[in-house]
């Protein structure tokens, strides 16, 4: 199969297997569901998103299933047309720090922790990837579009290539066209021609999935914590890897509990109402939500693409033919999208405007991940218009080691005390 | 009334023993390795001085990066609230004071106040240590200084050195680059004072330095920093009797509340 980098001049993959960092990671997801376990009045259908992350069931479900596993990155990698060819996308953004180090021996030490987070993965022969047969990378920022060229040592890759300006002729032009040819990529990798039907069925049942989260939402503005920030986040990253019909099923009971629960009234806000926009928070990596918590305030909304923005938006299933799909497949990824690899932010700033009012929040706080340029180079206009609206907001610069928990919490906590 | 206020922070513990409006003792030592014990040796000395019984003392607020292992205290707060309280508290001859610089041994906080004296935005450097009491303690080893002679050779700078590394661990490498070309200490000081002070004003500029601007923390001890920094914001800072107390004593005024 032909991928995006010709083997013109090749790297041999580096294997570094190390039963001692495996156990690391292991620990941290392990760690994390049970400290998530001992919430206080927590729903009981939660526990069965959590062995997504701490078992291997579904990996080995998946061998066992013989489907093409086709691994993302980013919001931009099309599901859709993932599912309507019948494979299985496995988003493989990760949050783990104990991975860092061993992707530092090929990747340089300045760039964002997510990509070399998710990089050691291959490295240690562990992890979603290994379950993978190709890769799916939108070019998104400068960290993900080099990495495809690391990864091209383990499996095919497959670039998509992300424009930078949101605009509607530029999406006719060529993001279309990107689509069309991810869409033959598929094609070509199974052998078959996806037919409007599949197309159809895979639109509507992540316009299903789009609703529920939709309802489940817009239940929580009112009772946060029936989930808190930290199983919200759970539920939906939980999605990057279930099996799609099962995670629906899921929600729904779910999303029936939490109606009931709602009723005994319990789950009323503590503290503060905050909401955490910028770069993605991913499991494991809670520390600041975890801070927050243990100082009695409440995250009631994000516009993260590992958060709400994954699972809010949806192309809508109302076309008939297979163009007519494909543009509005196009159109969903590019149009509502947050992701400052776009220029301008003007959008993003009205949506955290609009989602800050809607969850009445007291103050937002601006997560800024080390040596992720974009989100950073953004934060100044944002902060200004956030300030401008009489809505405080704090930056918190860091990154997925634990060392700087200490700072944080006095940074969270002295802008609690002065949002009083 | 008495209260107390311990202030816990990475480098000095300082206690403060107030009786309503009058500072009975000010007590300061090394936080070292056991934080905890550290907080109650600074207390006991403290109340020691002040001539008092732990018994008479009626409620203790404890700040600091280690407010949270006082558990023999009433309550803790953050060093941004203490900070703006203990500003409150001692007042400037100046006018009322609406922006704080506090450089402390790990932070560097800029910390603008309302009419009212509470907090109403601050910025903190993140997790790096450049620019800190910290890193005026790595430069005046890599000189073989005292970290109190900093200030006395910075007054005595005759040419301008610039330093261009931020980072802690870089600057030393520089330092010692600059005495293989035999610049002199006096000079090498004053330069990383400046570059401290550059850091310092960029993120004062980005909150805004509404006067009158108070300078506070271990750092405002050291009178040649004191003089490079009002030079680089073109102000004149209003630097407390007691700078290093000056979280301690918020802590201790926010005893007095009670709550």
């Amino acid at each position: 199969m032909k991928t995006d980098f010709e083997k013109r001049y090749q790297r041999a993959p580096l294997h570094r297997p190390a039963e001692k960092v495996s156990a690391r990671v292991r620990a941290a997801s392990e760690d994390l569901a049970a400290r998530l376990h001992k919430q206080p009045d927590r729903l009981v259908s939660l526990p069965y998103y959590e062995e997504l992350f701490t078992t291997e069931k579904r990996k080995k479900e998946l061998q066992i299933l013989n489907r093409k596993v086709v691994g993302t990155y980013c919001y931009f990698a099309p599901e859709e047309l993932i599912y309507a060819s019948g494979d299985v996308p496995i988003r493989l953004c990760s949050g783990h720090s104990d991975t860092i180090t061993t992707a530092e021996e090929l990747l340089p030490r300045d760039i964002c922790p997510l990509v070399k987070s998710s990089f050691g993965f291959p490295i240690l022969g562990d992890g979603w990837i290994d379950a993978c047969d190709v890769i799916a990378l939108p070019t998104s920022c400068d960290a993900k579009t080099k990495l495809g060229e690391y990864l091209a040592d383990y499996l095919p890759v497959w670039m998509i290539n992300l424009p930078k300006i949101k605009n509607y002729d530029g999406l006719k032009e060529y993001w279309l066209k990107e689509i069309k040819l991810f869409l033959h990529k598929l094609e070509e990798l199974n052998g078959k021609k996806v037919k409007a039907p599949e197309l159809k069925n895979a639109l509507q049942l992540l316009k299903r999935r789009a609703e529920l989260y939709r309802a489940m939402y817009e239940l929580r503005l009112a009772h946060p914590l029936l989930l808190s920030h930290q199983d919200l986040l759970m539920v939906v990253q939980s999605s990057f890897y279930d099996d799609l019909p099962r995670w629906i099923n899921q929600t729904e009971l779910l999303y029936n509990e939490m109606k009931k629960a709602s009723a005994t009234g319990k789950y009323a806000a503590k503290g503060k109402r905050l909401m955490i926009t910028g770069a993605p928070i991913i499991w494991p990596n809670f520390k600041i939500l975890n801070i927050i918590t243990e100082l009695g305030s409440t995250v009631v909304a994000d516009d993260m693409c590992a958060g709400h923005q994954r699972l809010w938006d949806y192309a809508e299933p109302d076309e008939w033919t297979l163009e007519g799909m494909l543009e509005a497949v196009a159109a969903r990824y590019i149009f509502p999208s947050v992701c400052p690899c776009f220029t301008t932010s003007y959008d993003r700033i009205d949506k955290i405007l609009h989602l800050a009012r809607e969850a009445k929040v007291d103050g937002v706080i601006y997560h800024d991940l080390r040596l992720c340029q974009i989100f950073d180079m953004e934060k100044d206009l944002v902060v200004k218009v956030l300030k401008e609206n009489q809505i405080p907001v704090i930056t918190l610069h860091t990154d997925y080691g634990q060392e700087d928990v200490e700072q944080l919490r006095t940074r969270i906590e002295a802008f609690l005390e002065m949002i009083l | 009334m008495i209260t107390a206020g311990i202030d816990i922070g990475s480098v000095a513990t300082k206690a403060v023993i107030l009786s309503g409006h009058f500072i009975l003792a000010t007590e300061v030592m090394p936080s070292g390795s056991q934080p905890k014990l550290t907080a109650e040796r600074a207390l006991a000395k403290s109340l020691q001085t002040a001539k008092m019984e732990r018994n008479q003392l009626e409620y203790l607020v404890s700040t600091g990066y280690g407010r949270r292992v006082v558990d023999f205290g009433d309550k803790n707060i953050t060093e941004i609230s203490a900070c703006a309280q203990g500003i409150r508290f001692l007042k400037a001859p100046m006018g009322q004071i609406m922006t704080v610089i506090d450089l402390g041994g790990q932070d560097i906080k800029v910390i603008s106040l309302d009419e009212r004296g509470e907090v109403r935005d601050f910025v903190m450097n993140d997790k790096c240590a450049a620019g800190t009491g910290r890193f005026m303690e790595v430069i005046a080893r890599a000189l073989e200084l005292r970290l109190e002679e900093l200030g006395t050779y910075s007054k005595l700078s005759k040419k301008r050195i610039d330093i261009n590394a931020t980072c802690t661990v870089f600057a030393e490498s520089e330092v010692v680059s600059l005495l293989a070309q035999d610049v002199g200490k006096e000079d090498i000081i004053a330069g990383i004072h400046r570059s401290i002070a550059e850091r310092i004003a960029t993120m004062g500029k980005k909150i805004g330095l509404k006067e009158v601007v108070a300078f506070t923390g271990g750092g405002a001890k050291n009178k040649g920093f004191c003089q490079i920094l009002e030079e680089e914001l073109g102000l004149t800072l209003h630097i407390p009797k007691i700078p290093q107390f000056v979280n301690a004593l918020g802590a201790a005024v926010a005893a007095k509340a009670k709550k």
